[in-house]
């Protein structure tokens, strides 16, 4: 392997070449770590208890904040005093968000038009509108005397009619955000093909009622925690915080604090999960920064409590799927779909609309389908705002899907294997080209279909599931087909608003030679468990021709690194593509400077050298001589000993940076058409599932996943990565729900109410992995990790599968035993009789 | 999710426990495991100003068995339970012990302390209350013996004075031909079943039903003792007709609240259910069949 790198190390570096067939045709040096699936080096620090998550960090002199939050869920606040507060003794100081306004611009608003006006101060300032919004502050020499003196802030409200669905913030009776107008923060047609022609050819109909997607969030262990200190003699602000899309952060804060953006300096380390859902802590990020202002430039502490979290971070987006007619042909081929979609992102949006184009990156899910028409709106509604929660926006969209082939295929007599392998796009249409130009890299769902019904033993389930039927058993079979397509081009905010600054996607790799020759890789990445340090050391050991171990990688962010762009954070499913592309980019600049080193120390030509581990460590030698020089003298020559190096060579700093960058363009905004992303791996599940008949609780029997993200870089983290998206996706679908009565409380503020899924509630998974390497990306790799709640779509399918006969149509993405006990009840009064319609067109066959 | 500021004693015998009580006043709370108590102090919906801590006392944390009776120390943690060869020999009580919460709460949390929370969805106070269970309460007087039953006042009330704390809890042995289950319905593990049910027979011939006891958990105000229920089952052949009468009996019996463990039509409907499922087992136990039942968890 190592013989060969000097011819390979004069290639072009590799990357994402759009549209190349080859996949591997850019390879640089042969895979020996890359795709094995080794121990991830992260885990000895952090079963060990030696992980560094910002709760253990200290600032000399730090306070600690507390915050005082609205109990209603839509008010006008009428007083805020905040004076017996600031006498309690240990209390620096407050703050309101009167107070607040005067010193911070609102955050920008991604929407255009009227969202432009919505007003997003980081504290509720004269109204309030989802339960859990801070209203003011306590600064305390203690937690406790935060806590304790936080119970004096006195706060008054009006309580105003709370609006807590899509529907009813449609009919604009109370508005959120006056200012705006309208409850409606976005609206857009995505059309595509010939919708009314594929109407009229239709030989079948289905229309389609109401489909609600529930609010769910992801309850990482480690809920959202800021330390701030803002220095007031640099005017700088330290950040050591836990979130995940730092650059997005500074991006928001440094206009709203009114700095520079080189004057916001930011570090993570170990974070206790993610999934998304901490992009949006910047809010409170700003109040920390104001309130180590206030108190003279002492660090100011926020341990978010899980009540907090729950209430007041942020969920993932609720969706509603109005008006659905589907034309299809009489094989159950889909021919064209039509539907009005009302996506909620609660309170503020933040990080939306973002979401009402995000999800046109699986436009026609895993299908051929090629008429569309979505009508898509986004309401702000008298809830929590949303953040990019796990599977953002596309799952929404994968689930709609799903159920439409489901129900279809019941509608129709068609089986839901066949109906989906009749709909399914083909292996040798890939790349393929959807309806609004976005391009499927690879992936062969029907062979991956075949290999989840092997796994789960699919015909003699139904075999089974035909017996239990006649003993009056609810069982059902289920598939879920979704896609976690990943390295979005940030271009599709245009889409958004056509004066959104922002298009493509890039990441930052460094990788350097130390003084005493130690290889050091810094990445920009926010890993929260998804083995970045391990996937890295193997992409820099096979450039190098060494072993991982010998590759220290930075964990977490840092500004002071310097690796980082304005897309800089761990999102959207990419690491494997975005970030090791440009730590292999900045590892083979480091081995042409080696090379080069070593050629002129060595008195060889470049070409006759190989990379490798000698007796004294890592090496360059000249083949076939007794010549070698190791990374300690090499880095030496640059570092310390440079006195007669030719000039030629003084360009050579072994300090290598390289930017990812993608053959992304920026959409066509009029057509809402173009490259929105560059991977798409795929998830097929079958599960197996039966409703008690006496608990109506389902009760999974056998559940089976199989996964292609393309080269899997590290086999055993992208199998955990399987199991903890395959958790999360069945706790969504059985147990977690962000619920909220008329008046906006939630009803699931803490764990007992909330259940996020435990060892308990889980099946025992089977899982198997297919490659369909990607033309686009270095090595073939796609991005995971988000698994596009694979679970969601296949337990729904399942229960439907089991409760069709019994007149049940699933129509919510959140099913229990109580729900399904009603849900029956209502099939036995008729109730879902006006769910689905079909009109025949032609005779069936 | 910091407590209100307490003040904290310990007590080395009943008697310091009853007169620090005393002496502290109303606003002093024994605490035990902690696992009801400290949730709450946390969101500060409970605020003792001092806490009495019993830990420390010996002689609270035994298992025994004597004079025809199992006799657990009122700080018998829900773990030692679980793992006791001696609270075995009825298992209703391990069904019941090895369900509770998660292994961090069954590790600290007490028999004692879970009696004196009366928490309406609380395991034991249904489990108990299958069986013959007298409370021993230790008070200025000194000791007293209180069915469990008449022990149980209301949600979270109890007969207990200020100054009187749980020594012990005493349970008969069932007799011959006896077998009982204790079966819950819980969404995940650490949290409070959606409905529970106990059920202690005693068969003659393994059909003949000699005696029942039928009591129902999280679907009121305390666990209620289905009586009608038992009453269809008391002398009569254990089969389809007598058990469905009894399964009725028990629903109707059941006062429900609706919540985000469930709604009220649904937790009727599931508590008979596990009524029925409860009687199959009990019945089988009684037969000297072993089987294993307990805790039913959400997806599984
Ligand atoms: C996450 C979680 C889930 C749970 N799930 C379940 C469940 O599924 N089923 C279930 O049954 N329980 C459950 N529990 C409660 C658990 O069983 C507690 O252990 C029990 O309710 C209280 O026992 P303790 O020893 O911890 O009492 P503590 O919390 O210490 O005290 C509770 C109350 O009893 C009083 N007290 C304690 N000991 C005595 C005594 N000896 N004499 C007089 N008064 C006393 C205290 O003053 C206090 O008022 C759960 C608890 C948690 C935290």
């Amino acid at each position: 392997m190592a013989r060969k790198s000097n011819r390979m190390s004069k290639k072009k570096p590799a990357r994402a070449a759009a549209h190349s067939s080859s996949t591997n045709g850019t390879k640089t040096a042969a895979a020996k770590w890359v795709g094995q699936p080794i121990r991830r080096k992260e885990e000895s620090r952090l079963v060990r208890g030696r992980g560094i998550f910002v709760d253990d960090e200290k600032m000399p002199g730090m306070l600690h904040i507390r915050f005082i939050r609205s109990s209603y869920a839509h008010a006008q606040i009428s007083r805020v005093d905040v004076s017996k507060a600031e006498k309690f003794p240990g209390v620096v100081c407050t703050l309101t968000g009167a107070e607040i306004k005067k010193q911070v611009q609102p955050f920008i608003e991604i929407g255009p038009g009227g969202a432009q006006k919505i007003a997003d101060y980081p504290m509720a300032v004269d109204k309030v509108v989802f339960q859990g919004e801070p209203v003011a502050a306590v600064v305390a020499e203690t937690r406790l005397a935060a806590e304790d003196a936080g119970e004096l802030v006195e706060v008054d409200y009006e309580p105003l009619p709370a609006v807590v669905s899509a529907e009813d913030a449609l009919k604009d009776e109370s508005l959120l955000h006056p200012a705006m107008g309208t409850n409606r923060n976005w609206h857009g047609v995505f059309e595509y093909g010939d919708v009314e022609k594929a109407f009229k050819q239709a030989a079948h109909v289905v229309h389609i009622g109401r489909l609600h997607f529930h609010r769910f969030s992801s309850t990482p262990l480690e809920c959202n925690v800021i330390m701030a200190n803002w220095d007031p003699r640099s005017g700088d602000i330290e950040y050591h915080c836990n979130n995940t899309f730092p650059s997005f952060a500074s991006q928001f804060l440094a206009p709203a604090l009114g700095v520079r953006i080189d004057q916001i300096h930011m570090k993570s380390f170990d974070i206790g999960g993610g999934f998304g859902i901490k992009i949006t802590s910047y809010p409170y990020m700003a109040v920390c920064a104001l309130a180590s202002r206030k108190a003279g430039g002492r660090g100011v502490k926020w341990v978010e409590t899980r009540i907090e979290h729950m209430q007041a971070s942020a969920h993932g987006n609720e969706r509603v799927f109005l008006d659905t007619r589907v034309a299809l042909d009489q094989n159950g081929v889909i021919l064209a779909i039509d539907s009005k979609h009302v996506d909620d992102c609660g309170g503020f949006p933040r990080y939306e609309p973002l979401g009402c184009v995000i999800w046109a990156q699986v436009l026609p899910a895993t299908y051929r389908l090629k008429n569309i028409r979505i009508d898509m709106h986004q309401v702000v509604t008298n809830k929590c705002p949303v953040g990019p929660n796990r599977g953002y926006s596309r799952m929404q969209h994968l689930w709609f899907m799903e159920r439409v082939i489901d129900i279809c295929g019941q509608a129709l007599g068609i089986p839901a294997d066949a109906m989906r392998v009749r709909n399914y796009i083909r292996k040798n249409e890939m790349p393929y080209k959807t309806p609004n130009g976005c391009v499927y890299d690879s992936g062969d769902y029907a062979s991956m279909l075949e290999a989840a019904k092997r796994l789960i033993g699919w015909d003699g389930w139904k075999k089974k599931q035909a017996a239990a039927r006649s003993e009056r058993r609810w069982v059902g079979l289920g598939i879920g087909s979704t896609l976690d397509s990943g390295t979005n081009n940030f271009g599709q905010a245009r889409i958004i608003n056509p004066d959104a600054p922002f298009s493509g996607q890039s990441k930052v790799g460094i990788v350097k030679l130390d003084i005493y020759g130690e290889v050091v890789v810094s990445m920009g990445s926010v890993p929260q468990g998804q083995g970045h340090e391990t996937a890295a050391a193997q992409v820099v050991a096979d450039a190098l021709g060494i072993t991982p171990d010998l590759v220290n990688v930075r964990p977490g962010f840092d500004t002071a690194h310097n690796a980082y762009t304005g897309h800089t954070g761990t999102y959207a499913s990419q690491f494997a593509v975005t970030g090791l592309t440009a730590i292999h980019g900045a590892a083979m600049k480091l081995r042409k400077e080696l090379s080069r080193l070593a050629a002129w120390k060595l008195e060889a030509k470049e070409k006759d050298l190989e990379f490798g581990i000698g007796a004294q460590g890592p090496e360059v030698r000249a083949k076939g001589t007794q010549k070698a020089i190791n990374y300690w003298a090499l880095a030496n020559l640059v570092n310390v000993n440079n006195a007669g190096m030719p000039k030629s060579l003084w360009d050579i700093t072994l300090n290598c940076r390289h930017v990812f960058h993608a053959n992304f363009e920026i959409p066509d905004v009029q057509r809402k058409y173009g490259n929105l992303t560059l991977t798409y791996a795929a998830q097929i599940h079958a599960a197996v599932v039966e409703v008690d008949r006496e608990t109506f609780q389902p009760k999974i029997l056998a559940y089976a996943c199989v996964d292609d993200c393309g080269k899997a870089v590290n086999p055993r983290i992208v199998e955990g990565q399987v199991h903890g998206a395959s958790a999360h996706g069945i706790g969504a679908a059985l147990l977690e729900n962000c619920a909220y009565d008329s008046d906006g409380n939630l009803l699931t503020a803490t764990f007992s109410d909330y259940t996020p899924i435990t060892a308990m509630n889980m099946p025992e998974l089977l899982y198997a992995h297919m490659e369909s390497p990607s033309p686009f990306t270095l090595n073939g790799a796609k991005g995971m990790g988000e698994g596009g709640a694979a679970p969601v779509h296949t337990i729904c399918a399942a229960l439907q599968d089991a409760l069709y006969p019994s007149g049940v149509i699933i129509d919510d993405s959140h099913n229990t035993g109580d729900s399904l006990f009603h849900a029956l009840r209502k099939a036995e009064s008729g109730g879902y009789a006006a769910m689905v319609r079909v009109e025949h067109r032609t005779a069936s066959r | 999710m910091y407590a209100a500021p307490f003040s904290y004693h310990r007590a080395a015998s009943l008697e310091e426990a009853v007169t620090l009580l005393r002496e502290l006043g109303e606003e002093a709370r024994v605490i035990a495991g902690g696992q009801s108590l400290i949730p709450l102090m946390k969101m500060r919906m409970a605020r003792p100003g001092a806490l009495v801590d019993i830990h420390l006392i010996s002689g609270l944390n035994g298992i025994e068995r004597s004079n025809g009776e199992l006799r657990f120390g009122a700080l018998a943690r829900h773990a030692e339970i679980e793992d006791s060869r001696v609270a075995s020999t009825i298992p209703i009580l391990h069904d019941c012990a090895a369900g509770i919460a998660d292994i961090q709460v069954r590790n600290q949390g007490t028999i004692g302390g879970s009696l004196a929370e009366a928490d309406p969805s609380g395991d034991w106070g249904t489990a108990l209350m299958a069986l013959e269970t007298s409370v021993i309460c230790f008070g200025p007087g000194g000791e007293r013996t209180v069915p469990l039953e008449a022990f149980i006042k209301d949600a979270y009330t109890t007969v207990l004075a200020h100054d009187e704390l749980i020594s012990g809890v005493h349970v008969k042995l069932p007799p011959k031909g006896s077998g009982g289950a204790h079966l819950a319905f819980k969404r995940t593990a650490p949290v409070y079943p959606t409905a529970s049910a106990s059920v202690e027979l005693t068969l003659e011939d393994h059909h003949l039903c000699r005696d029942a006891r039928i009591v129902l958990g999280c679907v009121g105000l305390t666990a209620i003792r289905a009586k009608e229920a038992e009453v269809a089952l008391r002398g009569k052949t254990l089969d389809e007709k007598s058990i469905r009468t009894a399964v009725d009996a028990a629903r109707a019996a059941a006062d429900p609240q609706s919540d985000m463990r469930g709604s009220a039509d649904y937790k009727r409907v599931l508590v008979g259910t596990l009524v029925k499922r409860a009687i199959g087992i009990a019945a089988r136990r009684a037969r000297g069949e072993s089987v294993p039942a307990g805790h039913e968890y959400a997806g599984r």
